[in-house]
């Protein structure tokens, strides 16, 4: 007993000791680790480019990296993956980033930031567009205006956009069939979209939901503003512009374009607002709808996927998600988003911003002209995570093995529908989003709530919008 | 707050101020000099990472400051600006009405469980509750937390199905303003009650075998044995485990953060989260840190209320 | 007392042991059963994860989620990371929470009460309170997205060192005099009479560091922003997806992995784990 005792002490000791050295060699073998000075391009010059870390995989990175080489030798880059649930949560960490003195010089950047970087942060790519003008011609002969509108604050453009995602409706072929319904037309309305829901519920059992969403400022309640032709703010179009449309676009193209959009004055308690919100509380009510969660939707993709939901707005990056989660073509399809009062749709699109503090801006402008381009796109979006910008990229082709088969509904929200618009997304996003989700959640608790909840999402939203950011 | 108010530390207080004083000498001058050395990396990580932020929390909360200008001047008025702003008022109600349940049902279900594992069994058996209990413990409380946020689904997750089973209506436990705070106390308490478990395991253990035996003899049965001798001998404990738990309640995060983002509404939102959204999230260093200060102002009201009314309740023996 | 405690109370006196035991199993398996959903689902596929009832035993368990959690992220990375941080923090610890408390304990010296004082008063300083300040200190010492930056500032330790000071309080004083009276000083006292004695102490110690600092996520989630600075908790939520693309088998694999060294050390250092809360609620 003593003996075991003893001998256990001297182990502890020795282990002790050991774990002392271990420590010790440990701390000095991975210095550079704990400094992170073994960050490839940290401090040496590189430019640093910072996105998205779940969109952009180490294949991703290395499709960047390895092919930004073969086209600029001379610039050393280097790809910071930002590890972030969704974007309000990306731009917190770029802010942090830029707090701690450690600012990269180039962010990807969707439509829920472009201003809020444009603003305060970032540069107007207009002297380089114009200098490379030739260059650039066909990227803009490929990528829809309402798109590069989207990337535009007070008259200049601050992104090339390479990626957008509509919110458009998918839907489960087997829920559809369970439910004897056909697949919707083009033209819907939100009324066939409802009487689907409840065919849907009525072949379904307990374990069912038709119509799946998530509360997020993308693809939660904004389509539905957005088919009820209102939008959460006021929304107009910044004067300017004209440099741009008149050197790239044809004349049919320009009509209507400006220096980007102005979203100013709050309407939460705009009447066709409110109806919006008592048409989705009805939904949850009649138990064709959930209760919408915060956050990023996790539970989507596995609860489309295996039947338990037959409807929701996801834009072209479901295709490669739900192929990931073992849908084949044909097990779902998509369509547009029903009209109601318009067909007006909503989308978000994303490309890289440069930061004013950058101190290799033509450097990274290299960089942006390298990432919009059609082979390097090609490359990087293989898996159909999302929709090109280039329409020349969404072909039968890239469809054929994942579907969806109505894969020409991506581009054409964009094509057919011209006002089609970007999310709501002032320099005050950061407020206005968290304003937003805060209010719908406590709107859709009950049909009764909506009204309260909206003045409380207006005078709110009227406190974020006076505040300078 | 000295240390005489806490109470595990009293009797080995007694013991060091008996300590005759040492006549100066070099031997004292070394063991000085060793005290130092000793002392100093504590007291010096103390100072750079306690004390100083403290001090620069109170300055940083007069300022108006995103960190990329420089700071002007505020006065109160991120003071005036907080007290007027609902969504940090109702954090603070979350945050104390949060700590409440949270504190009592995890003190509950702690000491219950702990009872009842006291009583007879095979010692492997108790030896099995007692991990099983402590097990959450060891988990991450943001990973946990993911895993938690799929079970509390109110359309698809089990905890839903299973209430199902006994005939309980679906409910909306993150998605309605009325249940959100329910979910986060429950996956709170679940990983948290295995803390105070081992207290009063502990504390139980501590608790001479006469004291019972002389209760027995006294007539006192179940209950009664409980409420009047175990429950005043485990006081001590108890109140240990409340301070602990109530100041890790004070602070609580992750859970609110990744099962409900603060929401439905504001329903799920803590002081800390304001904390984390408005400085890291909006770049408004000043109003977090004025946060901050107050937070930091209720958790040592609340402490001092807590040691002013264990001097009341506390036995020792 | 409350309703709940009645009723088990009573429960243990009226229907005897086995109910009682019945009772805590169920608690058990309520405790226990998040986990094991966890463990099961991450090893069935994406398909079957949302089936209810869950199959407990999958039909056909596939590692292809695992396999996905190491194609999506570096999982060798923020398992290097955490490993680093955790291991670094754990011995920091050891060390300051051994030197001081032996102070503390054995050593006479002024403003000894106060400086105690000072210490115990730290535990109250929630660490959420301070962290906008003590981001700007890193700041302005180069450690912010740094591993350091996680590390340095956990160095000190107010439980420890109360710990610590306990433990060698509860030492025979007369050994350190025996030393002293065979002309050992008080460096030579610490270092052969006492520091040895003090190892099972300094153990609780460390594996209580290791456990709050391999689950950590207020702090790294503030202070790392380069990916290449993830820890594992930090890591594992970017499994979630972006907008929705996230499968939940990987996320619970992903949870699995970062569970398995705290479960290691629940197993090999249970019981200094154990001791280590207790003695936080025990007058010695």
């Amino acid at each position: 007993m003593t003996d075991s005792h003893f001998s256990r002490r001297a182990l502890m000791r020795y282990g002790a000791y050991g774990a002392g050295a271990a420590a010790l060699a440990g701390t000095a073998a991975s210095w550079d680790r704990l400094t992170g000075a073994d960050i490839p391009g940290r401090d040496d010059g590189s430019l640093v480019v910072a996105t998205l870390g779940p969109a952009y995989g180490p294949a991703a990175i290395r499709t960047l990296t390895e092919g930004f080489k073969k086209v600029h030798p001379d610039i050393k880059l280097r790809i910071n993956a930002v590890q972030a649930t969704d974007w309000s949560d990306f731009f917190a960490k770029i802010l942090t980033q830029i707090a701690a003195g450690t600012a990269p010089d180039l962010v990807y950047v969707a439509t829920e930031g472009v201003q809020l970087f444009a603003q305060r942060l970032g540069v107007a790519l207009d002297k380089w567009v114009k200098r490379d003008a030739d260059e650039l011609r066909e990227y803009f002969a490929d990528v829809h205006p309402s798109l590069v509108e989207s990337m535009m604050y007070e008259g200049s453009l601050y992104q090339l956009p390479v990626e957008f995602n509509a919110a458009d409706i998918y839907l489960n072929s087997q829920v559809l069939k369970r439910a004897g319904a056909s697949f919707p037309a083009a033209d819907w309305t939100r009324d066939d979209f409802t009487a689907l829901l409840r065919d849907m519920k009525k072949s379904s059992g307990s374990q069912f939901t038709p119509y799946f969403w998530t509360n997020r400022l993308w693809g939660g309640v904004v389509p539905w503003l957005f088919a009820n032709d209102t939008n959460l703010l006021s929304e107009s179009k910044a004067p300017g512009g004209s440099w741009l449309w008149d050197s790239f676009y044809p004349a049919a193209d320009r009509q209507g374009r400006g220096g980007g959009y102005r979203w100013t004055t709050p309407q939460a308690t705009h009447e066709r607002v409110e109806e919006a919100y008592d048409y989705l509380a009805s939904l949850i009510q009649e138990d064709l709808c959930t209760r919408p969660e915060g956050g990023n939707g996790q539970n989507l993709i596995g609860v489309f996927s295996t039947g338990r939901v037959g409807v929701t707005p996801a834009g072209g990056f479901w295709a490669g998600g739900l192929n990931l989660a073992g849908m084949k073509d044909g097990s779902f399809d998509v369509q547009y988003f029903p009209r109601w009062r318009t067909q007006r749709m909503q989308f978000g699109a994303a490309g890289y911003a440069l930061l004013r503090t950058s101190k290799l801006q033509d450097e990274a402008w290299e960089f942006i002209k390298f990432a919009s381009r059609r082979d390097t796109l090609m490359r990087l979006f293989e898996t159909n995570q999302t929709t090109p910008a280039r329409r020349s990229m969404l072909t039968a082709d890239r469809y054929r093995e994942m579907g969806p088969s109505h894969w020409q509904v991506f581009y054409d929200t964009l094509d057919k529908f011209p006002d089609t618009g970007p999310i709501p997304a002032p320099p005050q996003v950061a407020e206005v989003e968290q304003v937003l989700l805060k209010h719908t959640g406590t709107a859709l608790a009950s049909r009764r709530s909506v009204a309260p909840a909206l003045r409380r999402m207006q005078s709110d939203l009227e406190k974020a919008m006076e505040r300078d950011v | 707050m000295t240390n005489t108010q806490i109470p595990a530390v009293r009797p080995q207080q007694q013991v060091a101020e008996a300590a005759p004083a040492p006549r100066p000498s070099a031997r004292e001058r070394g063991t000085r000099l060793l005290a130092a050395l000793f002392l100093a990396p504590t007291i010096v990580g103390i100072v750079i990472f306690t004390v100083v932020p403290i001090v620069g929390s109170i300055v940083l909360s007069l300022f108006h400051w995103n960190v990329i200008d420089s700071p002007t001047f505020a006065g109160a008025a991120n003071y005036r600006e907080m007290v007027n702003d609902s969504t940090v008022l109702v954090s603070f109600r979350n945050t104390l009405v949060f700590m409440v349940l949270a504190v009592a049902l995890q003190l509950l279900v702690a000491l219950t469980l702990a009872l009842a594992v006291n009583g007879r069994m095979p010692v492997w058996l108790r030896s099995v509750f007692r991990s099983a209990f402590f097990f959450p413990l060891i988990l991450s409380a943001a990973s946990i937390s993911v895993v938690m946020k799929y079970l509390f689904n109110q359309d698809f997750g089990l905890v839903n199905w299973l209430l199902g089973l006994i005939g309980i209506a679906p409910v909306p436990w993150l998605t309605s303003e009325n249940s959100a705070m329910a979910a986060v106390i429950l996956v709170y308490v679940w990983q948290q009650f295995g803390f105070s478990f081992l207290l009063f395991v502990g504390g139980l253990n501590n608790i001479p075998k006469e004291i019972h035996e002389a209760a027995s003899l006294d007539g006192a049965t179940g209950l009664r044995k409980h409420l009047s001798v175990t429950l005043p001998l485990l006081s001590p404990t108890l109140l240990v485990a409340s301070v602990v738990g109530i100041i890790n309640a004070l602070q609580v995060f992750e859970q609110p953060y990744v099962l409900t983002n603060g929401g439905p509404g504001d329903s799920t939102r803590t002081v800390v989260m304001v904390i984390y959204e408005t400085a890291f999230e909006q770049l408004r260093f000043g109003e977090a840190s004025a946060v901050g200060v107050l937070l930091f102002v209720l958790v040592m009201a609340v402490t001092a209320l807590q040691f002013r009314l264990s001097r009341r309740f506390v036995h020792y023996q | 007392m409350s309703q709940a405690t009645l009723t088990a109370s009573r429960a243990r006196h009226t229907l005897g042991p086995w109910a009682r035991i019945a009772v805590l199993a169920i608690c058990a398996l309520l405790t226990l059963g998040p986990v094991i959903w966890t463990v099961s689902t991450s090893l069935r596929t994406p398909a079957e994860s949302f089936d209810l009832p869950p199959k407990i035993i999958p039909t056909s368990p596939t590692i292809e989620s695992y396999r996905g959690v190491f194609d999506q992220i570096d999982v060798w990375l923020l398992a290097l990371n955490s490993t680093l941080v955790t291991a670094l923090i754990a011995v920091g610890q050891m060390i300051t929470a051994g030197l001081a408390g032996y102070a503390f304990a054995r050593l006479e010296f002024r403003f000894k009460k106060p400086l105690f004082g000072l210490v115990l008063a730290t535990m109250m300083v929630p660490l959420q309170v301070t962290i906008v300040p003590v981001f700007l200190v890193l700041k302005s010492m180069g450690l912010t997205d740094t591993l350091l930056g996680l590390i340095i500032p956990a160095f000190p330790t107010a439980f420890g060192t109360f710990l610590m000071r306990q433990y060698f309080l509860g030492m025979p004083k007369d050994l350190g005099e025996a030393a002293m009276l065979d002309g050992c000083g008080p460096w030579r006292t610490f270092r052969s009479v006492y520091a040895p004695l003090a190892t099972p102490g300094l153990a609780i110690v460390g594996v209580l560091a290791f456990n709050y600092h391999w689950n950590e996520f207020f702090r790294p989630l503030i202070l790392e922003t380069s990916g290449q600075n993830y820890t594992l908790p930090l890591g594992l939520v970017s499994l979630q997806g972006n907008l929705g693309t996230g499968s939940i088998s990987v996320v619970l694999a992903g949870v699995v992995l970062s569970m398995i060294p705290a479960v290691a050390v629940f197993v090999v250092g249970q019981r200094p784990l154990r001791e280590g809360i207790t003695s936080a609620g025990v007058n010695r």
